[in-house]
């Protein structure tokens, strides 16, 4: 038997301006393959979620012009307790998902120029750590699906493991990514004459029937564009890769309707043949 | 105003089984939209569906699975990659208006690779998944879409939302909408909808169009090719479907925008959008 439980706290900011508000909470019990599930109240989560949503309440408050959702979610399964806060600023239709700590920087990400015109050709630069989306639908989602093995180089090691993990007490819980950390040992570091830089990712997916990947850019020097292509081919395009993991700016993950946060980490990474 | 929902679901989802009881409450104040857990009682006092109902959800339980099994069973070809199915019965309180819903829905989608069909119904029909399940596995590759195709009404009902102001339809009456207002029929036209659409307690309401139908004209000639299910959600009025035609199956993107002719035949529901009849339509 195991039994899970949660709170949540869910807030809308719109230009500084509180406009929608929730509270959620519930017990699931499952046995064998059948779960019973209801809204009962754990003050103790409770509390926990009221306690952390004063504190990105606070952070809220300098993102004037952002749309801003807070939500922070208080669970405990199998006895293990855990806070976790999210917050997606979005400024003119453009998003990332941070965390309290993170939010002012990132929400200044949101304010650099974005209008890029490069040619749509040659290689990506995915920079800011982008490349851990990329590598969230390639490699996480596929692992999800227990999908064929590809060819990925010797240099690149991604860390992605796979938990049981469920967006409510209304959720049957699926093995989920928790977090995805990409790392280079000795990667190749050339950047070629031609190339776009990736900063933004808006989105992107992962279809276990056909193996495709896409991924929907958001800001780049070549402005927003959408990659379509086989795992196999991404993985073949992985050119060359530099420095340390950098902490992307959030993936809020949706599989089987249920939206959960991955933490996302990679290095400025090459590819070549994507476009 | 208050809204108020308590109510039970009973789920299957690919493989387990889940029961959830709830009662949550939801308004508005100083244009702030509030969602909780309703704050009156316990638990297990708040969440009191009546007991004919419960004993129906109990029954729905053991029809669900014999169902599940039986479509496991029948389905020879190809793979179910996803299979949802549920019940529930809910009691809402809004505007002085009280009133219980039941629904049923059952979500699956079928693969023959490279093909995926979706089929989401408000009632179990073993038929229509083993049916597409069989043309799937005869498909084909892709062909233009032909010049007449008929679309069956699990493909229509998805379509209608997106022909809202372009084709003749109406709202049918019945029920109450999510502010606790009578649904009467209506021409649907391109104004605001009266009605308001609260697909759960915590989702802020929406002005829609709700079981909507299209009303029937001209003639569906039986011999044109027959599009029998969708294979993407659908984009506007644009559509993935799967076609038959004569012994031939396979996949089409059709532009769905110019309807030809509606069937008389009595519509089915679906649950599309804040709802959509079906009937046999021709482009």
């Amino acid at each position: 038997m195991t039994t899970f439980s949660i709170a949540s706290r869910d807030e809308l900011w719109v230009s500084g301006a509180l406009v929608e508000t929730r509270l959620m909470h519930g017990v699931a019990t499952q046995r064998g393959d059948s779960i019973e599930a209801s809204d009962a109240r754990d003050e103790r989560l409770v509390r926990a979620c009221d306690s952390a949503i004063d504190t990105a309440r606070a952070t809220v408050a300098a993102l004037r012009d952002a749309r801003v959702r807070v939500v922070v979610r208080a669970t405990r399964e199998n006895d293990v307790e855990a806070v976790e806060t999210t917050m997606t600023v979005a400024v003119d239709g453009v998003s990332v998902v941070t965390t309290p700590s993170d939010a002012l920087t990132d929400y200044e990400l949101l304010h650099r120029p974005r209008r890029g015109a490069a040619p749509l050709r040659g290689a990506i630069v995915w920079q800011n750590g982008s490349a851990a989306v990329l590598l969230h639908e390639a490699f996480g989602h596929a692992s999800e699906h227990d999908a064929a093995p590809v060819a990925w180089p010797s240099w690149l090691s991604i860390e992605a493991p796979l938990v049981s993990r469920r967006e409510t007490f209304r959720d049957v819980p699926l093995l989920r990514m928790t977090h995805l950390i990409a790392r280079q040992t000795d990667a190749p570091f050339a950047l070629p004459d031609s190339l776009i830089e990736v900063q933004l990712v808006a989105g992107g997916g992962y279809d276990p029937m056909t193996d495709i990947v896409t991924v929907d850019v958001a800001v780049s020097s070549a402005g927003p564009f959408t990659i379509r292509r086989s795992r196999a081919e991404v993985a073949a395009s992985l050119a060359g890769a530099s420095g340390e993991p950098i902490r992307y700016p959030g993936v809020i993950c949706s599989r089987e309707g249920q939206e959960l946060y991955v933490a996302s980490h990679a290095p400025v990474m090459i590819t070549d043949g994507l476009l | 105003m208050t809204y108020r929902k308590v109510g039970r679901v009973v789920r299957y989802e690919n493989g387990i089984l889940i029961s959830v009881s709830e009662s949550g409450e939801a308004f508005e104040e100083d244009g702030v939209f509030h969602a909780r857990p309703a704050v009156e009682g316990t638990a297990q006092t708040r969440v009191s569906v009546p007991h004919s109902a419960g004993a129906d959800l109990d029954s729905f339980v053991a029809k669900t699975q014999a169902n599940v099994a039986q479509t496991l069973l029948s389905v020879r070809s190809g793979r179910i990659e996803r299979f949802i199915a549920s019940a529930g019965t809910a009691i809402h309180e809004t505007n002085g208006s009280k009133w219980t819903e039941e629904s049923r829905r059952v979500h699956i989608s079928l693969v023959s690779p490279p093909l995926r069909a979706l089929i989401d119904l408000a009632s179990f029909d073993v038929e229509i998944v083993t049916t597409v399940a069989d043309v799937l596995a005869r498909a084909g590759g892709e062909r233009d879409a032909p010049k007449r195709l008929r679309l069956a009404p699990n493909v229509s009902a998805a379509l209608l939302p997106s022909l809202i102001g372009e084709l003749a339809m109406e709202q049918s009456g019945g029920g109450f909408d999510g502010h606790g207002r009578p649904i009467e029929t209506r021409a649907v036209t391109h104004d605001a909808p009266p009605n308001w659409y609260r697909p759960g307690y915590a989702v802020r309401p929406v002005r829609a169009w709700m079981n909507i139908r299209a009303l029937p004209f001209g003639r569906v000639d039986p011999e044109v090719p027959l599009a029998i299910a969708l294979l993407e959600p659908v984009h506007g009025t644009s559509l993935r479907v799967l076609c038959i035609d004569g012994g031939d199956v396979f996949p089409a993107t059709i532009d769905a925008s110019h309807i030809a002719a509606v069937s008389r035949a009595e519509p089915v529901w679906y649950p599309y959008a804040a709802g959509s009849f079906g009937a046999e339509m021709m482009l």
